[in-house]
């Protein structure tokens, strides 16, 4: 009954106060608004400078391959000692794995863009959703045949290189595409000159005047060009939806301004006592505990607030899907808890010296810090990735990082990890506190 | 019936000792005063029966239970009006005394009814609709009053609860505590101004530098100087040799003036008139007044510490 007077009370003094309601549900609204509009265009920013790293899925069994590669020659007619060139290419010039993996991956510059690691279907889908790799590309079935094919013969078989991707990590994602399709073009331009060549050599009666025709050939690549038969597809994991600019910032922003309840509520125990209403509870019988778990209760009801707030605004306004209500629902709860116990620490802490220094501290530079490296300015996957690490201590960061999971339609086992990290930053600035508490002793009044 | 008694209470901060070995007790029915100058530990003593801090020695007992032992004893029976505006003043004047209500165990009809009451005794009972922020200074002493008295306490203390207000305001306070010690009220009440004390205390403590300089009623503290009383003497011109003259009477113990007045402090009580009147009456000075000043708190502290109770 008197923890929830507390409440009920200290709600009608946060929400009476104009400019607290500004800064705590007014600014994330007007702010998700500003910049998800803003940054609608090239929102999905990640890091260009790092390295991407990919798992490569082999689908082909390269000695299949060969054999299958002999068996086609084979059958074409007019080829002397067949055998024995297609061997001698294949393990030379012509080996389209080699070419792929050395000569192409092992590049110097495409090693500055791209880590690859080889690995079977199942297991590149586990790194994908476990965030360990950006990408994934299938090299499909038959492709050493194909492509081999393609070179040696005037066949065009379609070679369907896929890049599975994160969502979340869409540029990722297109720069290995944007670097797999320089590498099929480039391949797709050899055999369309290969392929025109021959066609052209062979209507000239297999002489090798064709050169002299050379703006026809030109005419004819451009023209087969537009029906090149390797091509990439990007494909999304099974399920996931990528996020706009509207669904990130409406999570960042609200992510961060629940940092402002706990920084409202840091200020509020040495605001009783300055005002002698913290005394005043005392004489009455209240115990320490129950004012405590008056101002925790106070900010957890107000982040709950701004977090219901934001997202009817975002849900309703524009037009924002945050995913399984459950889930969401959960991440909500954990994050008011974490900001209620960081506010009552940090009231606990402001309490104890006597001045606002602490909450100011929080207000000013330790907010923003979690903001910046919590990802709720910037996506977090373009920092450093220490700053990535840090993500995952911050409140903000771990409620950002869950928000973003179920938004995308993840489940709930991939995000339990994260909701576990809120629930013990909430316990274990509720132990601080208490301890801190315990240390004071009774209150000075005179 | 003894309420609430004081043992060789102590209370030091760091090397100041705020409060320094007192002892006196406070019975049902009567207002208590604790008066002394600033810094002379009243607010200090109040906050320790208030169970606010811990003494460094000596006891507090309330009905003969030690409050250090069960606070609650003293607490669900005690309303405290802090010195400041202990409320919130972005709230409205009910939605204070409702929480403050509540943080009292009262809800409902009960809680109406008695916000309805105290507002009614302090004189706010159309006010309680307006934010304490645009209530005046007499208002929020009288609803910081009025928040103090929802749970109908056995005893109330007051601290300095008159400071900074308008005269119309004070009065209306003083009013009130007159009134509540008269429904059977037990007050203790601290102040600085004499006459405060003067007016509402059955018995007073003098406090100065943490201690008790003197205890009792105020006949009794002013029996202290009983044979002090002071007779000024008012002329048109004052009489050459005149101040002599009256130096030789027995009773009189000092002899002063100040432009064309003569103050006489007199050794005991009895005013020794005719001796005076028979000084004056032969000298050719007319003489306009004579004023007989009876003995004060402020004259017993004067007289006890050498100095006034504003100083």
């Amino acid at each position: 009954m008197r923890i929830l007077s507390m409440i009920i009370k200290d709600l009608k003094v946060i929400l009476s106060d104009k400019k607290a309601l500004g800064t705590i549900l007014l600014m994330p609204v007007i702010l998700t608004s500003i910049l998800s509009a803003a940054l609608q265009g090239n929102f999905g920013g990640e890091d260009f400078t790092r390295t991407v790293d990919i798992a490569i899925v082999k689908e082909y069994d390269k000695e299949k391959d060969k054999e299958k590669l002999k068996d086609t020659m084979r059958d074409m007619s007019n080829m002397v000692d067949l055998e024995m060139d297609i061997e001698n290419m294949l393990d030379d010039n012509l080996d389209m794995e080699k070419i792929f993996f050395d000569e192409f991956l092992g590049n110097e510059d495409i090693k500055k863009f791209i880590d690859y690691k080889l690995t079977d279907r199942e297991k590149a889908i586990s790194l994908l959703k476990d965030g360990e790799v950006d990408s994934i590309v299938i090299l499909p079935d038959n492709f050493l045949y194909d492509m081999n094919v393609n070179f040696l013969t005037t066949y065009r078989n379609e070679i369907d290189i896929k890049v599975v991707g994160d969502p979340d990590k869409s540029i990722s994602t297109q720069i290995i595409e944007s670097i797999m399709m320089g590498f099929t073009e480039n391949l797709s331009s050899m055999i369309i000159g290969k392929n025109v060549f021959i066609e052209k050599a062979l209507e000239e009666g297999g002489s090798f005047d064709v050169f002299n025709n050379l703006d026809t050939v030109i005419e004819n690549i451009s023209e087969e060009l537009e029906e090149s038969r390797v091509v990439v597809k990007n494909i999304t994991i099974e399920g996931k939806k990528p996020i706009s600019s509207f669904g990130y910032y409406s999570i960042a922003m609200t992510t961060m301004f629940i940092l402002f309840s706990a920084g409202l509520g840091g200020r509020a125990l040495l605001e009783e006592k300055d005002n002698t209403t913290y005394q005043r509870m005392i004489v009455s019988g209240t115990s320490k505990a129950d004012i405590i778990a008056g101002k925790f209760f106070t900010i957890f009801s107000l982040a709950l607030i701004q977090i219901t707030t934001m997202i009817t605004f975002s849900t309703f306004v524009l037009g924002v899907d945050w995913g399984n209500i459950i889930n969401v629902v959960a991440i909500s709860l954990l994050a008011c808890f974490a900001v209620s116990g960081l506010g009552i620490l940090i009231s606990s802490l402001t309490f104890k010296s006597g001045n606002y220094k602490m909450a100011n501290v929080f207000e000013t530079v330790i907010i923003q810090g979690m903001a910046l490296v919590g990802g709720s300015f910037f996506p977090v996957e373009i920092m450093p990735s220490f700053v990535q690490k840090l993500s995952l201590l911050s409140v903000n960061g771990l409620a950002l990082k869950s928000f973003h999971k179920v938004m995308m339609g993840y489940e709930f086992k991939l995000i339990w990890k994260y909701l576990l990290s809120l629930f013990g930053i909430g316990v274990l600035c509720i132990a601080i506190t208490l301890y801190v508490l315990k240390e004071r002793g009774r209150v000075k009044n005179a | 019936m003894t309420l609430l008694k004081v043992e060789n209470l102590k209370k030091s901060f760091k090397d100041v000792n705020a409060v320094n070995d007192i002892t006196f007790q406070v019975n049902k029915g009567e207002i208590f005063g604790l008066l002394g100058p600033n810094g002379a530990g009243k607010s200090t003593t109040i906050s320790i029966i208030s169970t606010l801090l811990n003494p460094t020695k000596g006891k507090v007992f309330y009905r003969g239970e030690d409050i250090f032992k069960n606070p609650k004893a003293i607490q669900e029976k005690m309303g405290v009006v802090p010195q400041e505006i202990a409320l919130y003043p972005t709230l409205k004047g009910y939605e204070n005394l409702k929480f403050w209500g509540n943080l009292y165990g009262l809800k409902g009809n009960n809680l109406k009814k008695r916000i309805d009451e105290v507002a009614d005794i302090v004189g706010l009972k159309d006010k309680l609709k307006t934010k304490v922020e645009n209530y005046s200074g007499g208002m929020k002493r009288r609803l910081n009053i009025a928040a103090a008295l929802l749970h109908e306490p056995e005893i109330l203390i007051m601290d300095e609860p008159t400071v900074g207000i308008d005269p119309q305001s004070r009065n209306h306070i003083l009013d009130t505590v007159l009134e509540l010690n008269k429904k059977g009220m037990t007050i203790i009440y601290t102040s600085h101004y004499m006459e405060e004390v003067e007016l509402l205390c059955t018995r007073i403590s003098i406090m100065d530098k943490g201690q008790v300089i003197a205890l009792g009623t105020k006949d009794e503290l002013v029996n202290i100087i009983k044979g002090h009383k002071k007779i000024e003497l008012t002329f048109d011109n004052i009489p050459p040799n005149l101040l002599d003259k009256l130096k030789i009477i027995e009773e009189v113990e000092e002899v002063d003036s100040k432009d064309n007045i003569i103050i006489l402090t007199m050794k005991n009580g009895d005013m020794a008139f005719k001796d005076i009147l028979d000084k004056v009456m032969g000298t050719e000075s007319s003489i306009l007044s004579i004023d007989i000043k009876k003995p004060s708190l402020e004259a017993v502290f004067l007289h006890l510490t050498g100095r006034a109770l504003r100083d």
